[in-house]
């Protein structure tokens, strides 16, 4: 029975997190699969969100740490409003000089970007609190449900051990509920957005951009809108993100974790999809968590063991280049129709 | 004895078929022109015979050997050189540096092969070591040729050699071509400038919408009404 | 020391870290205009080149093959043999990853092959923290004193002078090798029209593979002599250089390695310069910023595109 709860727990955690990186999907899902935007800085938005989130519903600093600003203490909804909105601000300001350069030339653009993001989170810790991470971040109605069910447990005390842990997790379920939750509210917009004219535009862009132009579409203003809007997604992943773990740190967005992880995803689901960009996440983080266990059981370090899981990232990706470049759930048909 | 057979070769771009049923022959040593509107098909067929596009029906005989599967590399070496219509040099490189290149499969010295083309082309002597990218249009076609002459080899194609030259320069290349012709190269033109081009060629076809329409000697096609009104602008 | 003064200092840091940059950029710039993509995986073959040296000469040690110091610089006999077999060994490992992994994917275009290219450079990165772990391996122990050159207000290495001479010596072989050599010829000759080559009758497979084998030896080497310059590699080594060495790329003009030389050394040196101004934890965003002014204000770069 201990195990049985052990193994919810995990499935929770697992959830939560494969939930998070279902958003960040679906917000890369129409930058680069509707929209063709090779965007590799998703790592710098996926922070971006998550610090400004901290920011506005965090602590005041406490005198050890090297922050001295911020930490408003608003209720969680303004961090994740908070959050989409200074992402997408920063989208705009980015997407000006950058969108109207060529594929490659974005790419090393958003590297530098999410980079020189990096950097700032980094050096500046009267902001950030620097390398050490900004902590005790608080978690959306934590003491409502946690102090309910605490005092759920504390006046039964004779519940047998197994339902006593599943309840003393209640606020985690919560969690979970409110991932899914939002999740699902953003696959039901973006799947409006994709199928209406907005969406039928931006899929002619990422087919044939200057065929699309020359049928009279304003081709860099559709571009910028659906960076800053998966830029808004992503600042929402790293709401959801942050709230979940209490303590974030730059190094928790890594390039692995924070963009190259979620291209597999995508790439895997199936680009152009956003079924495809949630189960991508969902299969690729199972095998990220599934490999986990696994190496338990090879004789190899702890750095060796999560080198390995990111080699196996790395190959089925290539895997899936090679051999089903579409994904598992294929982007919808379209043929160059632009009424 | 014909050189080059193309029999009912069917052939275009993905879906879209732009050569049905086409067929033309060239013998040694022959200049032949193939003129028609625009979207005829005929760079379509020039591409097609060099192995730069599949057909779906057909078969092409270059010699004794059949090529209608075979790739642009492979052609090459059997003696079929290819000019195509635009970006047909390396601009970065020298004019002695195209012709190097044309010779790139070569593994005896060809010294001698540049002196014969430079004959051919005197202004290339020139201009050897400039880059080419700097050069006019009608000097660049001549570096052009000079490449695709390189290999010996027994056919050459020019894809609309004279388009986008004025009409002097368009004078002289044409007078190039005859100028090769005589060295014993047979030559597949296609143009848009006809005129000039079924004036020195032994024969010609004429090709509308993907398929034969006329074929005849040069001097006939240039003195057919029909075809002067249709194809030539009266 | 006034900001000023400590500027010549600071270009003689600028300048050794431009010829490593400089290095790596020929083989970006290569890659893009004959092979016609951006290879991101090109940092890690930095990386590979600099652990397969350090396991050679590890090995080479351990053999007894002598080392003795070729006067003042840091290594000697064992450590040059490594540093050579490095070089053609890492050829041999990307010319098998472009067999196995980059040609397959040729046709399916410029952003594929990039995006295989991440996922390449991850894969080698983790390879060689499996093997060596994320821990600085150290080339040489040795705490090298600098000459001191006080009418130019610097002091400098010999391994730094010895870092500079050989790029200057590769720079001037790659120049001839393109300028002079048949094969040369044919490459530059791709990077102009690639149909047009194979129209010609140009071997264009063997000039793929050449590409890559100058291509990942001047990664190697470059991946090399930052290991001796900065003592010690580390796996993640060619990632981190990897925005400046594409910010030198850009700079220069894509697909133009001349281009690529110029601005390998205008990063380098401004990079370097920068931390007497700025902190020295925003230098890889000076690359950036010099590259994104580039990009807004001439994208073709300095020596722009090559025709």
């Amino acid at each position: 029975m201990e195990h049985f709860v052990g193994i919810i727990n995990y499935i929770i955690f697992f959830a939560v997190t494969a939930g998070t990186y279902g958003i960040l999907a679906l917000g890369l899902n129409i930058q680069w699969g509707n929209t063709g935007l090779f965007n590799i800085g998703i790592a710098g938005f996926y922070a971006l969100g998550a610090y400004t989130s901290a920011l506005i519903s965090g602590l005041p600093p406490s005198a050890w740490e090297g922050r001295t600003f911020g930490g408003f203490q608003l209720p969680f909804i303004f961090g994740l409003l908070g959050a989409a909105i200074v992402c997408g601000v920063v989208a705009l300001l980015i997407g000006m000089p950058t969108l109207r350069l060529r594929a490659d030339y974005l790419a090393i653009a958003t590297i530098g970007i999410a980079e020189t993001i990096r950097l700032v989170l980094n050096n500046e810790s009267w902001l950030t609190n620097g390398v050490w991470g900004f902590q005790q971040i608080p978690s959306p109605l934590y003491k409502t449900i946690h102090g309910a069910s605490s005092a759920y447990l504390h006046s039964h005390p004779n519940l047998p051990i197994w339902i006593h842990d599943l309840i003393a997790k209640s606020y985690d379920w919560f969690y979970l509920a409110l991932v899914l939750v939002v999740l699902f509210i953003l696959y039901l917009i973006m799947e409006r957005l994709v199928h209406s004219p907005w969406g039928r535009v931006i899929r002619a862009i990422r087919e044939d951009e200057d065929a699309t132009a020359m049928l009279g579409k304003n081709t860099f203003s559709f571009k910028i809108q659906a960076l800053i809007l998966g830029a808004m997604i992503m600042g929402i992943g790293g709401s959801m993100y942050a709230h979940y773990a209490r303590f974030i740190s730059p190094i928790s967005f890594k390039p692995l974790y924070g963009t190259f992880i979620i291209w597999v995803m995508l790439i895997l689901g199936g680009s152009g999809n956003n079924k495809g960009a949630i189960l991508g996440s969902f299969v690729v983080w199972g095998i990220w968590a599934g490999t986990d266990f696994l190496t338990k059981y090879l004789p190899f370090s702890a750095t060796q063991s999560a080198s390995l899981r990111v080699i196996l990232i790395a190959v089925s990706l290539e895997v899936i280049l090679l051999w089903r470049p579409q994904g598992l759930l294929p982007p919808k048909k379209q043929l160059f129709t632009l009424k | 004895m014909s050189l080059l057979t193309v029999d009912r070769v069917t052939s275009g771009y993905g879906d879209m078929e732009v050569l049905h049923d086409v067929s033309i022959e060239i013998a040694a040593q022959e200049i032949v022109t193939i003129i028609g509107p625009n979207g005829a098909g005929k760079s379509t067929l020039m591409k097609t015979i060099f192995g730069l596009l599949k057909p779906t029906a057909g078969k092409i005989r270059f010699i004794d050997h059949e090529i209608t599967s075979h790739s642009p590399d492979q052609i090459v070496r059997l003696g079929m050189a290819y000019v195509p219509q635009v970006e047909n040099v390396f601009p970065s490189l020298t004019v002695r540096e195209n012709l190097e290149m044309g010779a790139f499969i070569r593994t005896d010295d060809f010294g001698d092969r540049i002196k014969e083309i430079f004959a051919l082309f005197p202004i290339l002597q020139k201009r050897e070591k400039q880059r080419v990218g700097k050069m006019s249009g009608g000097e660049r076609q001549m570096v052009a040729m000079g490449r695709a002459l390189m290999l010996n080899p027994q056919l050459i194609l020019l894809d609309e050699p004279s388009a986008a030259l004025a009409p002097n320069l368009a004078q002289v290349i044409f007078e190039r071509i005859v100028a090769v012709n005589e060295t014993g190269v047979a030559i597949l033109i296609v143009e848009q400038n006809a005129k000039e081009s079924l004036g020195l060629s032994d024969r010609g076809y004429v090709l509308a919408g993907g398929c034969n329409r006329f074929s005849d000697t040069g001097e006939n096609l240039l003195a057919n009404e029909e075809i002067g009104q249709l194809y030539l602008g009266g | 020391m006034t900001t000023l003064a400590r500027i010549p200092q600071l270009l003689v840091y600028g300048i050794i870290s431009g010829s490593i940059l400089s290095l790596g950029g020929i083989g970006v710039s290569l890659t893009y205009s004959i092979l016609g993509f951006s290879n991101f995986a090109h940092g890690d073959f930095m990386a590979l080149g600099a652990y397969i040296a350090l396991g050679l000469f590890t090995l080479f040690t351990g053999l007894g093959i002598p080392n003795t110091r070729f006067g003042p610089l840091s290594f000697g006999f064992g450590f040059t043999v490594a540093f050579i077999l490095a070089i053609a060994l890492t050829a041999i490992a990307v010319i098998l990853i472009d067999r196995l992994l980059f040609r397959r994917l040729r046709r399916s275009g410029p952003i594929i092959l990039m995006m295989s290219s991440i996922g390449v450079a991850l894969g080698l990165r983790n390879i060689l923290q499996f093997f060596w772990s994320p821990q600085p391996h150290y080339y040489t122990q040795m705490i090298q004193r600098a000459v001191s050159l006080p009418a130019l207000g610097i002091r400098i290495k010999p391994d730094e002078v010895f870092i500079i001479a050989t790029a200057i010596v590769l720079v001037v072989l790659v120049h001839s090798f393109m300028r002079y050599t048949k094969m040369g010829k044919a490459m530059r000759a791709v990077a102009d029209n690639a149909t047009l080559a194979q129209v010609t009758g140009i071997n264009t497979d063997r000039v793929i593979i050449w590409t890559w084998v100058i291509a990942a030896g001047l990664a190697a080497t470059a991946g090399i002599l930052s290991g001796i310059e900065n003592k010690f590699i580390t796996p993640e080594l060619g990632w981190q250089m990897l925005l400046s060495i594409f910010a030198g790329v850009v700079l220069g003009g894509i697909g133009n390695p001349y281009g690529a030389i110029l601005g390998g050394m205008v990063i380098g040196i401004s990079e370097e310069v920068s931390t007497a101004f700025i902190s020295t934890g925003y230098k890889p965003a000076v690359a950036f910023v010099i590259m994104i002014i580039m990009l807004l204000v001439k994208p073709t770069g300095l020596l722009g595109r090559k025709n």
